[in-house]
């Protein structure tokens, strides 16, 4: 009997370990989602590129981040600036979401496809980032793969997008924002 | 440059298809320069994420080269290079489909040859006043 008692209190606790750890996860991932959304407003910036393309170039971009549904979900919009909101338009939708435990977005992009990313664990709390998890659609065109979200003040932020092209090649758009409202 | 985009391909891949066909017809000639990211997203207003990608393509392709502190500019021998792929595309994707046509309807080379001739020599004869 004494060596079952003895993997029994084993088993437990490394199941105990194991919900603790869980717990922690998900609450990284809930506050994580929690900060971004302090994000919620429009943002103005400008766009760099990597590899970079002009460095004497720096595009402007808009950025419009909205809570909805109750909380629930985040939208992120990254706009031409001063531009219309237009079905025709290239302007790409982000969705940001708690998908169970886990900070998940999904990017719907005007290549026509829609892939999804999930948050890793911030260590500092400083950065949210997000790596590839799955694409719905085809990817003949590329598709967006990787993001970051990095906190600086009330009124600044930092978000870097990086689009594989055809043939893996790697684009990154890095944006320094700055809040309009 | 058209204004005009088409649900058929991303907007970034029609760019770069507009820039082909410029370097193509002549109108941008090698050691030409592109207008800028800033520009043509404000010109053509489309989002400048986009444009990025459209001339990252053109780079990844040979066709464009980044001149550090001065922009992009059409790379020496674009055109040649675009020709040689357009010919093997055409010879690999449409040339098949074409010869077997040919072979099906029993066309001579000197049929086409002629028919050939006849529409060129009408699409350059000058246009009578209507």
């Amino acid at each position: 009997m004494r060596p079952f008692r003895v993997a029994l209190m084993l088993t437990l606790s490394l199941v105990l370990v194991g919900l603790s750890t869980v717990a922690v996860a998900q609450s990284d991932a809930q506050k994580s989602f929690d900060k971004l959304k302090t994000l919620a407003g429009t943002w103005k910036g400008a766009v760099k590129a990597t590899p970079a393309l002009q460095d004497w170039d720096n595009a402007l971009i808009w950025i419009s981040l909205r809570v909805t549904s109750r909380g629930n979900a985040m939208v992120h919009e990254i706009k031409q600036p001063g531009t219309p909101d237009d079905i025709t338009k290239d302007d790409p939708i982000t969705m940001l979401y708690m998908d169970g435990d886990h900070l998940t977005l999904t990017h719907y992009c005007d290549a026509g496809n829609r892939p999804r990313m999930t948050a890793k664990p911030s260590p500092d709390g400083k950065t949210v980032e997000f790596e590839f998890t799955d694409v719905a659609g085809s990817t003949q065109y590329g598709h967006m793969h990787h993001a970051i979200f990095t906190f600086i003040d009330a009124n600044h932020h930092s978000e870097d997008w990086t689009f594989m092209m055809p043939g893996d090649k790697m684009i990154q758009a890095h944006m320094d924002l700055e809040r309009l409202k | 440059m058209d204004l005009e985009w088409n649900d058929n391909q991303p907007i970034y891949r029609q760019l770069r298809d507009r820039v082909v066909a410029m370097i193509l017809d002549g109108v941008l000639k090698e050691g030409d320069s592109l207008p800028s990211v800033r520009n043509v997203a404000a010109e053509y207003r489309v989002n400048p994420i986009t444009v990025l990608k459209g001339y990252q393509q053109l780079v990844d392709e040979e066709l464009v080269e980044k001149r550090r502190g001065l922009g992009m500019y059409i790379k020496t021998g674009a055109r040649d290079l675009l020709l040689r792929g357009e010919r093997e595309k055409f010879l690999a994707e449409q040339w098949p489909t074409i010869q077997a046509t040919i072979q099906r309807l029993g066309l001579t080379p000197e049929e086409l040859l002629k028919n050939g001739s006849r529409r060129s020599s009408k699409a350059d004869a000058p246009k009578e006043k209507g």
